[in-house]
């Protein structure tokens, strides 16, 4: 699935074929952060611009040669992985191009496109999240500008993905000189870029659901990866989640969980009737400062993994120094384990992979769900109504 | 098959509700701030009728209880803080036993839709309040946004604006107090006649804040505070309290503007290393952060976000406009409040002009920690000459700070000439941060020195003619003398600069 993950489409033939000609444009995205959850938008942003699908360049997966060839020297601050090698990859897509890039657009993501938006007190980015490019900028920029000095124009738009209707004027604000972007081009481009990424994130929430329908068909175990959308990044979560299922269990990552009324419902029954919550996408029984977007998801996912049958075990992904998931640690384990659900944490995920101890807990994770699945499944399946969404009607 | 048993699905905590009705019972405890304005909220809940007590002052034991109670990685000032409170409570728990606690007690603090940890302060608390096994304890967030937020936590805070203005200016009258305290003490001819000055004045104004008139729960109470020359006259009194201590301003003596993150760079005492009083000893002036600035940043904050939703949203322009005045009432009552005190206490920033300043290295939307400040507030000193050194405290595990450190080095490359000491602060590594902020520091006196002698050279008054010229101005040696910008950055070469002026 993740090989797959930056890959391009052409437009949606219903896109109005731009006045400008920006066919030869070259525009460089870093994979960094909530690029991960947003790709869809920003290639479908540009696309719609009339810049071509190969000439959208993701920098590549994050690695330690990466940051060793092109960030050296240029990180300014110690600080959780996923920023620090943020330089690698703006170091990638300014030196290690074989045909050199025209911009950089790396985005201030203030505000992400959460489903859980409306329900919760906010939908905020990490602060090191949206202020990233502000701190990585510097490394190039502070003895010379190193940009301007390869011929590429940085740009980096203040956008709030939570907020729709302001997108195209913040576009226009960050790339209005150097796309030559007007309000209507942008507003245009902006709806194609939230099509594509909702019609993506519609795609992978089905294929989850896919997958939950077999596991309750066949009454066999999944497991639900609680993680920032990074930690798809095989450079940052070490694919730990890709060594498990290579035992045979599916994995889900709850960024793509299917949203369905009826699963959903049924999840969540016993909630809504005593009035606990107001709704399934409710989080305030047990996070009430809800202003974080991702942090908010990952909540909401331990609350679903703790009800449903199928998922037997959480994988709990953080990196090093994470000031976002650090207050969350324990009530996540409280939420998972209170549901008689398997928690394993990988709580200090930085650069090099930790490899002999990543395989060690793999195989204990591996054996504790094939020891207890089962019994697992059965308890939590005997707390939820008998008619089961994920199971052909009788 | 297995047992059907019951889920124990986690609930996140919740306070009981403090009722109206407990209000003369239940002791408010709050803190984060410094002594001063702590004394002074204090008054100002009191003469709500709350009974309300400070948490003691940070120690360095609290860093320990903090880090033994909540999930390890948390940043230093929550770690501080929830150990403080969580010492606290487990000392009175001792005294008179758990459920008095619980129900003589709640705790009070401000919180944010932080994207940082200060919107989740809440959460070690809670887990620390597990911990000290004082589950039942209640603890309220206040939102520092809102000014009437009503009847709150079951009626025992009814947070209105009378209310909220008292807190308000409570923290402003606490910051003029704190401005004349760090320009006096360094210069003082009687050691420790400024501290002295210091507590008068705030029982001073605590006696002011708790006898304030009762005008009504909003609107009259927001006219009288804006317009009553109540807080003027009592800060006439502070005037004289400190017209009565000689200074001796010709000192010469680096300026060192503390910046960084709110909590430690407000913070007197152990949690940041008592640097503010630690940089005094070592020879220094130290221009101390007003909270004043950084509610103006709020509003400045909030009016950003505004102006943008105004451009798609008819609605958001009543409410720019709205805030506009509010911000506006703000400048002049700060300044108004000043102006009692001689227009000495340094007057606000204007937050468009540190946005303007942060924004080729600092986005200005980028809340969080102090946002564009820290790089708004470096370059504002250093252009307009108000400090020779710029130290900015970082907490240790951070989030948005490491974020606007790093675009430090960008302002840096640009402005070679701007001393800027970054010191993380981890609560135990007192040693190898003052050590760095040293080298720095060193550098800041050469400069102070020589900017010194240049003015007397400029001036042709050499320190001797102008001990002579002072004392013939008695005057000039009240720490309530006029304290003008002449363009120097040290407080010795604008005053000597004065001396020379006043002698042609
Ligand atoms: S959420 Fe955590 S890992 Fe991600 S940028 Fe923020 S602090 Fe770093
Ligand atoms: S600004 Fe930094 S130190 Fe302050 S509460 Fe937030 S994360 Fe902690």
């Amino acid at each position: 699935m993740l090989r797959t993950w930056f890959g391009r489409r052409p437009s949606a033939p219903s896109t109005p074929r731009p006045a400008k000609d920006r066919s030869k444009l070259r525009v460089g995205i870093p994979r960094v952060l909530n690029v991960w959850s947003t790709h869809r938008f920003w290639t479908a942003f540009l696309e719609a611009l009339g810049v071509r699908p190969e000439n959208i360049v993701y920098s590549s997966d994050t690695s330690e040669d990466q940051g060793r060839e092109f960030g050296k020297g240029r990180g300014a601050v110690d600080c959780c992985y996923p920023v620090k090698c943020m330089s690698g990859h703006y170091g990638e897509l300014v030196f290690g191009q074989r045909r050199k890039l025209d911009v950089i657009l790396s985005p201030i993501i203030y505000t992400l496109p959460s489903f859980l938006h409306g329900h919760v007190q906010g939908s905020f980015s990490c602060t090191r999240v949206a202020a990233g490019p502000e701190n990585i900028k510097s490394g190039f920029l502070k003895e010379a500008d190193v940009f301007s000095g390869n011929g590429i124009r940085y740009a980096s738009p203040f956008v709030s993905f939570a907020e729709r209707a302001l997108m195209p004027r913040q576009m226009v604000k960050g790339l209005g000189d150097v796309l030559d972007l007007d309000l209507e081009e942008a507003t245009k481009a902006v709806d194609a870029g939230f099509d594509a990424l909702d019609e993506f994130n519609a795609r992978m929430r089905s294929k989850s659901r896919e997958i939950l329908e077999s596991c309750a068909r066949e009454d066999r175990p999944c497991l639900l990866v609680l993680a920032r959308p990074y930690h798809m990044d095989p450079g940052i979560g070490h694919e730990i989640e890709v060594n498990v299922q290579a035992s045979g269990f599916p994995i889900l990552w709850m960024q793509y969980f299917p949203l369905d009324s009826d699963l959903l419902e049924w999840v969540f029954h016993d909630d809504l009737k005593s009035g606990v919550i107001r709704n399934c996408f409710d989080i305030s029984d047990v996070w009430p400062s809800s202003y974080s977007a991702n942090t908010n998801e990952i909540l909401w996912g331990a609350k679903v993994a703790a009800r449903l049958p199928w998922i037997t075990c959480v994988l709990r992904l953080s990196s090093y120094e994470c000031g976002m998931d650090q207050p969350t640690y324990t009530p996540v384990q409280k939420i998972v384990e209170g549901g008689d659900t398997l928690l394993f944490k990988f709580g200090d995920l930085d650069s090099t992979k930790p490899s002999g101890s990543v395989r060690i807990r793999v195989e204990t994770i591996v054996h504790y769900v094939r020891k207890s699945s089962s019994d697992i499944i059965a308890r939590k399946r005997a707390r939820l109504p008998a008619d089961c969404p994920l199971l052909p009607r009788r | 098959m297995a047992t059907v048993s019951p889920p124990r699905h986690y609930r996140a905590y919740r306070p009981r509700p403090f009722t109206a009705a407990e209000r003369k019972d239940v002791t408010i405890l709050f803190g984060g701030l410094t002594w001063k304005h702590e004394r002074l909220v204090q008054a100002a809940l009191e003469n709500q009728g709350y009974k309300a007590l400070p948490l003691p002052n940070i120690e360095r034991v609290d860093l320990d209880v903090g880090k033994e109670l909540t999930d390890v990685g948390a940043c230093c000032p929550t770690t501080f803080t929830t150990g403080s409170l969580a010492r606290f409570l487990r000392d009175k728990a001792k005294e008179i036993g758990p459920e008095a606690v619980n129900r003589n007690y709640v705790y009070m603090t401000a919180g944010s839709c932080g994207p940082c940890r200060f919107g989740q302060y809440h959460e070690s608390y809670t887990m620390a309040l597990d911990g000290i096994g004082l589950k039942e304890f209640r603890l309220f967030l206040l939102d520092q946004t809102e000014l009437d937020q009503g009847a709150a936590a079951g009626g025992g805070l009814e947070m209105n604006m009378a209310f909220s203005l008292g807190l308000v200016w409570g923290i402003l009258c606490g910051d003029l107090i704190t401005d004349l305290e760090y320009r006096t003490r360094p210069y003082e001819v009687v050691p420790g006649a400024t501290d002295a000055a210091v507590k008068e004045a705030v029982e001073r104004m605590y006696q002011a804040f708790r006898s304030r008139p009762n005008r009504g729960r909003k609107w009259g109470a927001l006219a009288w505070t804006l317009f009553s020359r109540y807080y003027t006259n009592a800060l006439k009194d502070v005037r004289r309290i400190f017209e009565k201590v000689e200074v001796d301003r010709l000192r010469v003596k680096p300026r060192v503007k503390i910046t960084g993150e709110f909590w430690l760079q407000t913070h007197e005492g152990d949690g940041n290393y008592d640097i503010k009083r630690w940089l005094e000893r070592e020879g220094a002036e130290v221009v101390p952060p007003p909270i004043a600035v950084w509610l103006d940043y709020l509003i400045g904050l909030a009016l950003a976000e505004l102006e943008e939703k105004a451009e798609t949203d008819p609605k958001a322009r009543k409410k720019v406009r709205i805030v506009k005045l509010l911000q506006k009432a703000y400048t002049w009552s700060y300044n108004r409040l000043r102006g009692a005190l001689s227009g000495i206490p340094a007057e606000l920033p204007d937050q468009k002009v540190l946005q303007e300043l942060a924004q080729p290295y600092y986005h200005f939307r980028l809340n969080g920690g102090e946002g564009y400040m820290l790089v708004g507030k470096a370059l504002y000193a250093h252009r307009n000459k108000h400090a020779h050194m710029i130290c900015e405290l970082s907490p240790y595990s951070c989030m948005p700070n490491t974020m606007s450190v790093g675009a430090m080095a960008n302002v840096m490359g640009q402005h070679p000439d701007l001393l800027y000491s970054p010191i993380e602060i981890k609560g135990d590594a007192e040693v190898h941060a003052l050590s760095r902020c040293q080298m720095v520091l060193t550098e800041a006196k050469k400069r102070a020195q020589r900017e010194f002698d240049e003015a007397a050279a400029r001036t042709g008054l050499t320190l001797e003619k102008a001990r002579e010229l002072e004392s013939k101005r008695p005057g000039l040696r009240s720490a309530m003398a006029p304290f003008p910008h002449h363009g120097a950055a040290g407080t010795a070469a604008n005053h000597l600069i004065e001396l020379a002026r006043r002698s042609r």
